[in-house]
């Protein structure tokens, strides 16, 4: 088994690249992998709480809870997440905050890195 | 295994998103990576500026007077500061037709490092001996 | 290098797919760049298609945009999420997402 480190940058809403992050990251942890997920930019936003979900928009909450149950790290970077208003206590329990170093610290330890840049 | 290698390819341009501006600061922090890393681990990162992306190395950014943000001109002055290697894919600076002239520098700021305006030929090599691509 | 490429665009990510070298390359469709491995353009598929025998679309963005194995090139293999992440293991040691 392999150690994969996906990092995230595009939004919840408006774009289906966080979807596919979030799908690849429960296949791979089904399959065993050891996954590390990095969200950054617009992509904090899926590390907050209390998002309901409305039919015509993708959601997040409830597939980042079944990854941390699956044992994924995954790690928001907290200037991007304040710089949109979403505090500490708004976090999904379990989501870690952190600056950009724990992305390129986990990167040292991978051995996929598959690095999903935002629109 | 004591270092390893990512290369941080810019290719978006500059303002229409925060993609450029990301890539520099995530190459920027490489200088506190050790902190979570054991002695003598060491992420080494160069960044390559390619396509639209080179547009985000013409100097003179006004970013911070209409916008009230750091412009991208002063995160790549930061990357050479902090003696990151940026590449720049001089076909694509002349198919756009600028200028070495037009690009920024630290020399200001008393960094050693400059632009290093290459042949695409030299970024490929950057990739391949990467361990790992990021592109931004 | 061995390099799988993420081709989730259509249009805005080709340059700089076309240029990139490998002694072993894949490009994995996903997202609208499921496109690239169905349309043809005024009767020709796609030239990213001429670029290497490792041809991969995602079979889930495939249904989504209400297309089927049938609209796929015949040179590209249809995959689920688990297929890719074998290939990102097993197939690819550097992986790009254009």
């Amino acid at each position: 088994m392999g150690t994969l480190t996906l990092g995230c940058f595009s939004s919840l809403v408006g774009s289906k690249s966080l979807d596919f992050t979030l799908k690849l990251a429960k296949a791979a942890a089904d399959k065993g992998h050891k996954v590390n997920l990095w969200l950054s930019g617009n992509a904090t936003v899926v590390g907050k709480n209390h998002q309901k979900h409305l039919k015509d928009y993708s959601t997040g909450e409830k597939p980042v809870l079944e990854l941390l149950e699956k044992g994924v790290e995954i790690c928001e970077c907290e200037a991007c997440a304040l710089a949109r208003g979403i505090q500490k206590p708004d976090a999904i329990p379990g989501v870690q905050w952190n600056a950009m170093h724990w992305y390129l610290a986990k990167i040292y330890s991978s051995d996929r890195v598959l690095h999903i840049g935002g629109e | 295994m004591a270092d390893i290698k990512c290369a941080f390819v810019i290719q978006r341009p500059p303002y229409k998103s925060e993609t450029s501006t990301l890539g520099f600061t995530h190459a920027i922090s490489y200088q506190v990576v050790e902190m979570l890393l054991e002695d003598g681990q060491n992420v080494i990162p160069t960044v390559c500026m390619v396509g639209e992306g080179v547009l985000n190395l013409i100097k003179d950014q006004k970013a911070m007077e209409n916008y009230g943000v750091t412009s991208i001109e002063s995160h790549g002055k930061n990357s050479l500061l902090v003696d990151l290697d940026i590449l720049v894919c001089k076909e694509d600076l002349d198919g756009f037709g600028i200028p070495e002239d037009r690009l920024l520098d630290a020399e200001d700021m008393g960094a050693d490092k400059k632009l290093q305006i290459v042949p695409y030929s030299e970024i490929q090599k950057a990739m391949e001996s990467a361990n790992h691509l990021l592109f931004f | 290098m061995k390099l799988g490429v993420f081709v989730n665009d259509y249009k805005s990510t080709v340059d700089t797919v076309e240029r990139l070298k490998a002694d072993k390359l894949g490009l994995i469709f996903v997202q609208n760049g499921v496109y690239h491995a169905t349309l043809k353009v005024n009767g020709k598929p796609c030239p990213l298609l001429d670029k290497t025998a490792n041809l991969y679309a995602l079979a889930e963005d495939l249904a989504t945009r209400g297309l089927t194995d049938a609209d796929v090139d015949k040179r590209v293999k249809v995959v689920t999420y688990s297929d890719v992440v074998d290939l990102i293991f097993n197939d690819y040691e550097q992986l790009a997402w254009l």
